[in-house]
């Protein structure tokens, strides 16, 4: 599914965030990304993702080089892809049904089957009781199950989320990482950049550890 | 990866475009491996369409109802366009009726030949008929010396002042009519009738009608340069107001485009935006000028009325305001466009 050749990451022509990553991921496999803050975790996810591409070797998604893509393809291969952030940057005017069926808005689905999309995503998260709330009405947890909700709502192949749990308790972060397993189970390929070590261990993924960009373990591959 | 032989088939599409191609590899394990609900295929291009034309309809809608949340801001852009507007509109308008002044010019558009002093009145008429004759002349009246003088002294109004000449010393003279009005046709045409027998001489008098010519390509071309200039105005308007509504919606931007919006997508409500306020702004341009129209009417028709000449200011008919408002929209629109396209280069999803 995911594959980097040799792929180093410099930002600002000196500066080397990552260095010579060389891995596979297959389709429904659930990785873990760890390492200190600044390892370059969120920086190997934004190559996934085509917000970076890298300086040298290749990320390939598919098959196929992503840096490949032209500027007017971009938009449609991230639209396969789930993201959750740390901050999960939802949009505070709009209600929690509003915030989830943005992706469906985006790809012009029908109103009607958007609905019914947003309303399985957001009973998935157990929220489907707050959709007419404004996301500075949830707490936290709940914050972040919406972000979920919508990185979900059109069943991306993939789902990549970048410390999702920060924020969060131990026991919210559990949950939500149960969550992810889920989503998993169903075939999902799920990569999660997280420091919760402790958590992390209990769950007995996949983990693929960096330090200074390098990748210096990758432990209980599948 | 087992599930890979059973769905092979399903993707010989040929050569589809790599994005889509890469789209389906990607879908098409993880619906096999749970059933879920199929996803959407790449829809199909009618509903894709559909989807299209309910998003422009959606943010019509979405750009209106922000103008409408913040409307004194928005009137006073609206009114600056409407402003650049006036004056361009306004002179156009002037020029405009002025060509319809210029065409009945050309209607009158005449030459004397001045025959010589020996030339009988019989002889004239020979004359006369003789031009009739020619393919450059429309028509043509004879006017006999003491026709000459009377109509003279009508002009300048001294009826009784060259009464008490002894002779009368105006010659006969024949005013043509051409057929072509074009300056230099008229002035091969008069130096060919200058030639013939009897003709002292063709006077054409056309420097007032170039005159006006002249003046009136001034007038277009000052209408013209100020219509450019200030339709840069309304540009640059629309644009700093976009530039500021994107900025202050930047980070939703930045969110929609994470998670896939294309540039168009995010461009839409923005180009909506400048359309209204082109279209607003046009549309109090209007106002203005109709006020405009009734605040000078009275004055200037009644100057015109003590030239004996009546003339009413010139109003925009349909075509006038339809012109004014498709072009008002369309610099909203562009204005917009270069606002939000320079904008979005800077934006990048963080
Ligand atoms: N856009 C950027 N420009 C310059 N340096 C960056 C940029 N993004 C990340 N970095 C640097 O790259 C390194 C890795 O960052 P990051 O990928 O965010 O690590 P992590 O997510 O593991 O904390 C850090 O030293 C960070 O300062
Ligand atoms: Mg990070």
């Amino acid at each position: 599914m995911i594959a980097f050749e040799h792929v180093g990451k410099r930002y600002g022509g000196r500066f080397e965030a990552l260095a010579n990553l060389d891995f596979r991921i297959e389709r429904g496999e659930m990785v873990f990304l760890t390492g200190h803050s600044g390892a370059g975790k969120s920086s190997l996810l934004r190559l996934i993702m085509r917000l970076e591409t890298p300086s040298r070797g290749r990320v390939l998604v598919a098959g196929h080089d992503i840096a490949k893509l032209h500027a007017g393809q971009v938009p449609f291969y991230r639209r396969q892809i789930g993201v959750v952030f740390q901050d999960h940057q939802l949009l505070f005017d709009r209600n929690i049904f509003h915030n989830v069926s943005l992706p469906l808005e985006i790809q012009g689905v029908e109103p009607r089957e958007a609905a019914r999309r947003v309303r399985a995503a957001l009973d998935k998260v157990g929220l489907l009781h707050r959709e007419k709330a404004l996301p500075i009405e949830l707490s936290g947890g709940e914050q972040q199950r919406v972000g979920i909700a919508r990185a979900v709502v059109n069943k991306p192949a993939m789902l990549l989320a970048d410390e999702p749990t920060g924020n969060l308790d131990p026991q919210l972060s559990a949950d939500i990482m149960g969550l992810f397993e889920d989503f998993n189970r169903i075939g999902t390929t799920v990569m999660i950049a997280s420091h919760d070590l402790a958590l992390i261990a209990r769950l007995r993924h996949r983990i693929l550890r960096l330090r200074d960009g390098r990748l210096v373990a990758d432990e209980g591959a599948a | 990866m087992k599930s890979k032989p059973s769905t092979t088939p399903r993707r010989s599409q040929g050569a589809a475009p790599k994005v889509v191609k890469t789209k389906r590899t990607r879908t098409r394990p993880t619906s096999a491996a749970a059933p879920r609900p199929a996803r959407t295929q790449g829809p199909r291009r009618s509903s894709r369409l559909r989807a299209w034309g309910r998003h422009h309809r959606a943010m019509a809608l979405d750009s209106l109802q922000r103008l409408v949340r913040t409307p004194l801001g928005n009137l006073l852009t609206m009114l600056a366009i409407a402003i650049a507007l006036v004056l361009p509109a306004a002179l156009w308008l002037t020029l405009d009726s002025a060509r319809l002044l210029d065409a009945e010019l050309e209607e009158s558009a005449t030459m004397t030949l001045y025959l010589d002093h020996g030339v009988s009145v019989a002889e004239a008429g020979r004359i006369d008929e003789a031009l009739h004759a020619n393919a450059g002349v429309i028509s043509t009246r004879l006017i006999d010396p003491e026709e000459g003088m009377a109509e003279f002294q009508r002009s300048l109004g001294l009826e009784d002042a060259l009464t008490g000449l002894e002779e009368n010393p105006l010659p006969a003279s024949i005013v043509v009519r051409p057929r072509s009005v074009e300056p230099t046709s008229m002035e091969q045409l008069a130096a060919e009738l200058g030639e013939l027998a009897g003709v002292e001489e063709a006077r054409l008098d056309l420097a007032w009608v170039e005159r006006l010519r002249h003046l009136a390509e001034l007038g277009r071309r000052v209408a013209l340069a100020l219509g450019a200039l200030f339709g840069l105005g309304v540009l640059l308007v629309v644009g700093n107001t976009i530039r500021l509504a994107v900025e202050s919606r930047r980070r939703e931007i930045e969110v929609v485009m994470l998670i896939g919006a294309t540039h168009a997508f995010v461009r839409r409500p923005f180009l909506y935006s400048g359309a209204w306020y082109g279209l607003g702004g046009g549309l109090l341009a209007m106002g203005l000028l109709t006020l405009g129209n009734h605040w000078l009417s009275l004055p200037v028709a009644a100057l015109a009325a003590s030239y004996g000449a009546s003339f009413s200011l010139p109003a925009l008919d349909f075509l006038g305001s339809t012109i004014l408002l498709s072009c008002s929209t369309l610099l909203g629109w562009l204005g917009a466009w270069l606002a939000v396209s320079r904008h979005l280069a800077s934006i990048r999803p963080r």
